[in-house]
Formats: C-alpha cells, structure tokens, sequence
C-alpha cells in the first residue's frame, strides 16, 4: 500500500490502482494516517518561504568572469 | 524565458559578456534557493550558486541550444553541491546545527522588533525545522527532494540533472519522503 501511495504521489498511479488505493484507504487508519503525514510532509517542503540571493550576486559573478574574455569582446565591438 | 536565455548565449558565445549578466540576473535566486536547500546554509550557498554561474560561463560552448538552459544550469549547482557534501562530510552537521542558530539569532532579533504576527515567527521557526531536517538527509535523497519540491522539477528532468536512470530516481524520492515524513511528522 505504501509503494501504492508513492506512485500516486508521483502521478503514475492507474486508475485501477487509485481506486484501489482510496478504498483501502477509507477502511485502514494506520494506511490513513501514513498518507496523511507523507502529504503534510510534502506542504512542509513546499512551504519554505521565497529565497533571494544576496545582495550584489550578479556583480560578484560578473567580477570573478576570466578577464580576456572581456578585454576581447572590447576588441570586437 | 528560454528563448531570451537562448539569445543571451549567443551573445555570450560571441564575446559579450554583459549578456551573461542578464542570465544571472534571470537564473541567481532559483539557483541560490537550491543551493541554500542542499547545504543548509546561506554563506555556503552563495559560494557554490556563485561557482556555479562561473562554471556555466567557462563552459558555456559546451552547452547544447536544443535543450534547456535551466536543467543544465541546475545541474552544474547540483553536482557542485553534492561535491561540497561529500567532501566535508566530519562538520557537515555542526553546520546543519549552525544553520539552526542563524535562525534562532534571527528569531530573537525579530522578537525585539515585536512586530511580527505571532504565526510567522512561529512559521519561521518551522522553517527552520524543515530545514535542518532537509539537510540531515543523506545526500542522494536530499538532492532528489530539493528538485521535486522545491525545484518543482519533474522526474524526467531530475534523472537528467543526476545522471540517474528514471527507476533510481523514484526510488530515492519514495525513501526521501519516507525518511522526511519520520522526521517531520512531531512538528
């Protein structure tokens, strides 16, 4: 039932398996509870708030960018 | 985003390197936020997120137009990411623990200011629950959940970003959420 869970998770359950899956469901509490905590878990992961990066990234990356290069594309334009 | 991507490089590929910064600009805090999950800690992941972009710049010739620009960037982040824990592997828990302080040093400060709703800072704490238990995972389910979740990568993309036959990844995602839901399943 558990792999069951996963695959669902995954999107690759069949239609016969799903219904498979939430009959047992519906009769199982530990099977109930498990899914309920793999779902929670997964709101947990997906609820990390909105990263940035740091303050002036892209100027540090543009600063550590190998220096012919640069000097080149002065020469072709 | 592809398109004006696939533009920028051949700019890049014809010498201009302020083309470049507008892909940084576009990609830094996807790839930041990857790092930072992977590595649990801020300082390190701008280290690795900016190696990254150097890495993808010095190889930028060796990227192939017809595929996408943001898987093989990820890649280049992930696998970066995955070295640097495999190599400090002795402190790499202190700082998982040190990643906790920040929070916690954060969380005071904030309460200083007394104008945080109660629920975000509790939330925030939670936030930094999930990520200390994200990165006590071992490496190669963390690295799987970090794109699926966060990433919201599908496993197509993810078994090309590692490397991995398709089987292997949804194995890894399977015992990952496993894993997390036993850590997680108090908070």
């Amino acid at each position: 039932m558990v792999h069951l869970m996963h695959e669902y998770l995954d999107e690759e359950l069949s239609a016969e398996d799903e219904k498979k899956l939430k009959t047992h469901l519906q009769a199982c509490e530990a099977c109930r509870t498990h899914f309920q905590e793999l779902n929670r878990t997964i709101a947990y992961v997906q609820s990390s708030s909105h990263i940035q990066a740091p303050e002036n990234f892209t100027q540090k990356v543009m600063n550590s960018l190998p220096n012919e290069k640069r000097k080149k594309a002065g020469v072709e334009r | 985003m592809e398109l004006i991507v696939k533009k920028r490089i051949k700019q890049v590929l014809k010498g201009d390197q302020q083309a470049f910064g507008e892909i940084v600009e576009l990609y830094k805090d996807r790839v930041f936020h990857v790092c930072y999950r992977m590595l649990g800690n801020r300082h390190e992941a701008e280290d690795m997120a900016q190696e990254a972009f150097l890495r993808a710049y010095t190889n930028i010739h060796k990227f192939d137009v017809d595929r996408k620009f943001s898987t093989w960037l990820y890649r280049i982040a992930t696998n970066l990411c995955i070295d640097r824990i495999r190599k400090k592997k002795p402190d790499y828990y202190l700082d998982a623990e040190v990643s906790g302080t920040e929070g916690l040093t954060m969380y005071s400060q904030i309460q200083a200011d007394g104008r945080l709703p109660e629920e975000e800072v509790e939330s925030m704490e939670i936030q930094e629950s999930i990520q200390k238990e994200i990165s006590l995972l071992p490496d190669k389910y963390r690295s799987v959940i970090v794109l699926k979740y966060i990433e919201e990568l599908s496993l197509k993309e993810i078994s090309e970003i590692l490397d991995l036959p398709l089987g292997t990844v949804k194995t890894r995602i399977h015992r990952g959420r496993e894993a997390l839901r036993k850590q997680l399943r108090t908070l």
